[in-house]
């Protein structure tokens, strides 16, 4: 008793209760880290590719090809009823296997339980092939045609090549010279609508207007011929494959986007190729309704926003609260107002949401649309969600953030450096741009660290004000004023959850749920970092004070 | 009594006659000022006329006011909002408190330095010259030649020339406040305001300050609050002393040192209280 009066007397066990606190909250962390990373990353990692000799309780036999995805051990009741012979065994396995080939069977994933395989082989040359569409493929090639004349399969590589970079020149064809004419023919159509509701549209304009649409069409034709010729180019090779089932079926290489033989690969082979899938998923665009392919504009939308949101909230937050504690006096209203800044930081993200899109987006943008867009309505220009909006409506999320760290940071400061500059002659003024803000300024970069760190995980609000599942173009392109604040955008966060869980295949999207949110992570503590370094930067410069 | 200045003092210290001294010879004139913090009166009628070109000291027991009253003559205090101020500051014969003073403008003629030194975080030299770039100096040469200057003026120079572009933060605590009595006379002021400026210094760093002050009189009327007696005894050609918010006697240091007139003066010198 008495020990443990002294024990407790001691201070250790609240020493062990912190250290267990601190303990539990880096596992957690950690845990956390290293659960979507090894999800994520294994999504990227070429897996063996197994043949399965099956025979159902009918006797029937078949073959499955395929990845596995997943084992599961169930209990053996399961599937007893099924007449399945489980040799007395309590519990049974069964894998996941992916098998592709959408155009043969509707679902990428089967279930097959462990007693019903007979033989489990990893075939050299089964293959599997990524497709633009139907998903993957899996199965044996069985010919290599060029031009419709039968070659041998080592050819390939090259067909492939050739193929990717046609591909290449359409992508680019289509996204820079067709998109900037459409570009151009809408900037037309809405100039001429303009001159129109001015009253100011002279036949003159109006042939003017003809002629440069005629000129635009023309180069649209000369572009258009280009791209036929280019797409029966890239339709010239076509190979034949072999599914699970026998059936053979003809895939041009118009639609393939990778040949692997995984279970021909060494080491270095598939450590190459899963970098490669790596760079893929980052810099490529979306396919098939976001389930495959890269996540690039999400990213895109990502920082952009979040970078447009910190311009907007670092200069709000400090100019208020500078006036808050340079200005504003001491007295109850100011009060008032402090306490309404750190309640603001308390309001569910939702609500700034809704009220992004009926301030924001209704009011704001309706009305710059009904000053500066006549032209263009009824369809909104900046009276819908866009890049913009989010950006607003997420700086006024953070704003309680910013202003509650600038302050506390102007409080810190030592009187004895104000008076050092007013005793110089300065203004109040000067001595707050040359003194006080630079001394400031690590505070204010931990306000808009916070801020960043908050606005980049927050998905709610942006699904009123301006994320969409896909969006047809960046916000920033190479057609004038470059940078489209109008334009919606995507999302990582959304990205996940639409992937995750509104996608029709959320078997297919699971890895990519976890490689999306890995790289979501990782943004943002890129982001974070890069305003810590900052920050730390500063606060060397700054340091000091203590004397 | 304290033994006072050595004889080897410059000529320009014969005795004045600090009561009625010229125009010509007035820096500063201090005129029936009153000052309150809210309800407490901290100065009652201060009056005394503070001579160009010498040293003027403050001293007194703690709570006395004389930091106070130094703060006044470059009108420090406005920064505190419940400070209120009756009388007059003439510099120039320009009342310091008048409707149209600029407070900057002023606070260039009346430098400052504070008891514990306060370097910018920034490097030695724009230390030295904030006063001048926020007059909107910009000529790299007249820049350097000014913070060389005020430097060799600071007895700074040789210490530190060839890293003033370091952070002045890694600079002595003694060092620090010669940088910081550097960047105030490196606008010229006429007047130079010490607020204990070594109480919070070695006995080194207090030894090189004081060789400083006196040589700073030569140049510049300087104002120093001390709570040393020996320091002011010194350093200073005049000598305030002052309890509970009066001026109870000024006079030449020799004779508020040797023959004080008042009774309060020779039990606070002598040390019966303080």
């Amino acid at each position: 008793m008495n020990n443990l009066n002294k024990w407790f007397k001691s201070g250790s066990p609240w020493v062990w209760l912190s250290a267990g606190g601190v303990t539990l909250s880096l596992i957690s962390v950690v845990g956390l880290l290293l659960l979507i990373a090894s999800n994520g990353l294994s999504y990227f990692w070429p897996s063996q590719l197994h043949q399965f000799e099956m025979v159902d309780v009918d006797g029937k036999h078949s073959t499955v090809i395929g990845e596995i995805y997943d084992v599961e051990t169930i209990p053996a009741e399961q599937v007893i009823h099924t007449g399945i012979d489980v040799k007395g065994a309590e519990f049974v396995e069964r894998y996941l296997i992916k098998t592709g080939n959408r155009e043969l069977v509707n679902l990428d994933f089967r279930w097959i339980v462990a007693p019903l395989i007979q033989q489990q082989t990893q075939p050299q040359d089964l293959v599997v092939i990524e497709r633009r569409t139907n998903g993957n493929f899996y199965g044996f090639i069985e010919q290599v045609f060029m031009d419709g004349k039968a070659v041998e399969l080592s050819k390939l590589d090259n067909f492939m090549a050739r193929v990717d970079n046609l591909q290449d020149e359409i992508f680019e064809l289509q996204k820079t010279d067709i998109g900037a004419i459409n570009y151009e023919l809408e900037r037309i159509r809405l100039k001429t609508r303009k001159a129109e509701i001015n009253g100011e549209l002279t036949p003159e304009l109006i042939a003017s207007f003809d002629a440069q649409t005629q000129q635009l069409k023309d180069e649209y034709l000369a572009l258009e011929t280009n791209l036929n010729k280019l797409r029966e180019e890239v339709q010239r090779d076509k190979i034949i494959v072999r599914a699970m089932g026998g059936e053979k079926i003809e895939i041009n290489l118009e639609q393939v986007i990778h040949v692997s033989f995984n279970n021909k690969l060494n080491i270095i082979e598939k450590t190459t190729m899963f970098f490669s899938q790596i760079g893929n998923f980052i810099f490529a665009e979306p396919r098939e309704a976001n389930t495959e392919g890269g996540v690039f504009p999400a990213i895109f939308g990502t920082v952009l926003m979040v970078l447009l949101m910190t311009v907007i909230v670092a200069p709000m937050g400090v100019v208020a609260a500078i006036y808050l504690h340079e200005y504003a006096g001491n007295n109850a209203f100011t009060k008032l107002l402090r306490i309404a800044v750190i309640n603001l930081a308390g309001v569910p993200s939702i609500v700034y949401g809704v009220f992004g899109l009926g301030f924001f987006v209704y009011m704001v943008g309706g009305s710059l649309d009904q000053i500066f867009y006549p032209e263009s309505l009824p369809s909104p220009t900046f009276g819908s969600p866009g890049v913009l909006w989010s950006a607003l409506t997420l700086a006024i999320l953070t704003l309680p953030v910013v202003i509650v760290s600038t302050e506390e940071g102007l409080a810190r400061i030592p009187a004895s450096m104000r008076h050092g500059s007013l005793a110089l002659g300065a203004t109040k003024a000067e001595t707050l741009w040359r003194i006080i803000l630079p001394i400031a300024s690590p505070a204010i970069m931990t306000g808009i660290i916070l801020a960043i760190a908050r606005a980049a995980g927050e998905v709610a609000p942006l699904m009123l004000v301006g994320v969409v599942k896909m969006a047809p173009t960046l916000p920033l392109d190479g057609n004038f004023p470059f940078l489209h604040l109008e334009r919606k955008f995507m999302h990582l966060g959304f990205h996940i959850y639409d992937v995750g869980f509104q996608s029709p295949n959320v078997e297919a999207a699971r890895p990519l749920v976890y490689a999306t949110a890995l790289l979501l992570v990782t943004i943002i503590v890129a982001l974070n970092m890069t305003a810590v370094s900052i920050r730390n930067r500063l606060r060397e410069k700054y340091r000091s004070l203590e004397h | 009594m304290i033994n006072v200045k050595p004889e080897t003092t410059a000529s320009n210290n014969k005795v004045l006659d600090i009561h009625n001294l010229p125009d010509d010879q007035v820096a500063l004139e201090i005129k029936d000022l009153n000052l309150f913090y809210g309800d407490k009166q901290a100065l009652q009628n201060i009056s005394m006329k503070i001579p160009k070109g010498q040293v003027t000291a403050f001293i007194g027991p703690s709570g006395c006011g004389k930091s106070t009253l130094l703060r006044s003559i470059n009108r420090m205090n406005d920064l505190v909002d419940i400070c209120k101020i009756t009388g007059e500051i003439n510099l120039h014969g320009e009342n310091i408190y008048g409707k149209h003073v600029d407070v900057a403008q002023l606070r260039r003629k009346v430098g400052m330095v504070f008891q514990r030194p306060n370097p910018f975080p920034k490097s030695i030299y724009e230390n030295v010259v904030y006063g001048l770039r926020l007059i909107g100096i910009k000529n790299r040469r007249t820049l350097d030649e000014a913070c060389e200057k005020a430097l060799r003026a600071a007895a700074l120079w040789d210490e530190v020339k060839d890293r003033i572009h370091d952070s002045a933060l890694g600079l002595s605590g003694g060092q620090q406040q010669r940088l910081v009595i550097a960047r105030a006379i490196a606008i010229e002021p006429e007047v130079l305001l010490l607020d204990e400026p070594t109480s919070a210094l070695d006995p080194i760093s207090t030894l090189v300050i004081e060789e400083l002050i006196t040589e700073l009189k030569q140049k510049y009327t300087v104002v120093i609050v001390t709570h040393n007696m020996q320091q002011a005894a010194r350093v200073s050609d005049q000598t305030a002393f002052m309890y509970m918010g009066d001026l109870i006697e000024y006079s030449d240091t020799n004779t508020l040192f040797t023959t004080p007139a008042k009774k309060k003066t020779e039990d606070y010198i002598t040390g019966r209280y303080g």
